[in-house]
């Protein structure tokens, strides 16, 4: 962790993620895990500010996410890639058609540097079904600061009224 | 379970409506459901959902977690609730005590023309005990569903009633608009939500007025 106003030379980017989680105001995090998102999770259940709610299946994951952040908590969602494959009915006639901001912070499996190759199949389509589907995203760059990106991230799902997904690398998320 | 003499979705929506505590917030699934419910007691604490056959349920667990001091209340379809019945092992793993989920099982697709269900008979109160839902039962009487509905709250878990209906595939017409932005900003209005305030380079914040 990094105290406020310092930069440390090789930053802990999952830290900075749950930093900027924090000093956002997001009051709870929907998720289902994949073995990078694991950690995350765990930290996240500890803060005391911010309720984790593990879900059972993305689509369900969204659905929840759209019910608190109708009950007025901001909130962001922890999914591997194959959820936004596989919730792509509720993404298109619940959460556009009800313009629901939702920060989405999705493990990018299965690009060219991840080591588990089964994953490949999921990150050749990843983003033309994200096209297709119109969900709003950005592929973190991992030569800037990721909190930044995040917030960016943030403010543009409240900004347009969507659901915005920020893609994200090991090194983004694994703690 | 679905009886043989079993009461209509009305007969049902008259006991919800007259029992509903006044703060409570409603979500109602796709179909006769909301078009039912919007006809015979419409409110901006109602949120309707047009579509997305399923997500009522976990979109109500949400609102539940959000809104902890309102009651709040859903009627889910049997075809919704087995389409994503992993909603209901994670409403019993949250297990938010102001939650109340009406399903309604009338056997059938209804809000699709009534097709035939993959399990018309299936004992969903026993299924969402199961799930974590210790207060679940089977209901086959709007005498029954009232009584349930009057019982004190507790604060432990959610409570799941499961009303044995009848079919009803004629679409109810609707009395109002379902815009469903329009519905958005009715109910986030009506229960006080904080809204977002943008700043010109970021950094905007939900707001309470």
């Amino acid at each position: 962790m990094v105290a406020p106003g310092q930069q440390s030379a090789t930053p802990h980017r999952p830290s900075e993620i749950l930093d900027t989680l924090k000093r956002l105001g997001f009051g709870v995090a929907i998720a289902v895990p994949d073995s990078w998102l694991g950690e995350i999770l765990v930290r996240i259940e500890q803060e005391p500010a911010i309720k984790l709610v593990r879900a059972t299946h993305e689509e369900e994951a969204l659905a929840i996410a759209c019910g608190t952040r109708l009950g007025g908590l901001r909130t962001a969602m922890f999914v591997q890639n194959a959820g936004l494959l596989s919730m792509g009915a509720g993404m298109v006639s619940l959460a556009q058609r009800y313009q629901f901001p939702l920060l989405m912070l999705v493990s990018y499996r299965g690009t060219i540097e991840d080591p588990v190759f089964y994953h490949a199949p999921k990150g050749r389509v990843t983003e033309p079904v994200l096209k297709g589907i119109g969900l709003a995203y950005a592929l973190a760059d991992r030569n800037r600061p990721i909190g930044p990106q995040v917030e960016r991230a943030a403010t543009y799902a409240e900004e347009a009224s969507c659901p915005f997904a920020l893609l994200l690398s090991q090194e983004d998320v694994q703690w | 379970m679905v009886n043989a003499i079993r009461p209509s979705r009305a007969d049902y929506y008259q006991v919800l409506a007259d029992k509903l505590p006044k703060d409570a917030l409603v979500v109602t699934a796709l179909g006769n459901a909301s078009y039912l419910w919007a006809a015979m007691h419409h409110r901006p604490e109602n949120f309707y959902f047009e579509d997305a056959m399923g997500l009522a349920l976990p979109l109500v667990l949400g609102l539940a977690i959000a809104q902890p001091a309102r009651p709040v209340v859903v009627v889910e379809g049997d075809g919704a609730v087995l389409m994503h019945m992993g909603a209901l092992v994670t409403v019993g793993a949250v297990a938010p005590g102001n939650l109340t989920v009406l399903l309604i099982q009338n056997g059938v697709h209804a809000a699709s023309g009534g097709q035939a269900l993959t399990n018309a008979s299936l004992d969903l109160a026993a299924l969402a005990r199961a799930a974590g839902i210790d207060r679940a039962q089977n209901v086959t009487t709007p005498e029954a569903f009232a009584a349930a509905m009057g019982a004190p709250a507790e604060a432990a878990g959610a409570r799941c009633l499961v009303l044995s209906t009848k079919p009803d595939p004629d679409v109810v017409r609707p009395p109002i608009a379902f815009d469903p932005v329009l519905t958005k900003h009715r109910f986030m209005s009506a229960i006080g939500a904080p809204r977002y305030v943008p700043t010109m380079f970021g950094g905007g914040r939900l707001q309470h007025d």
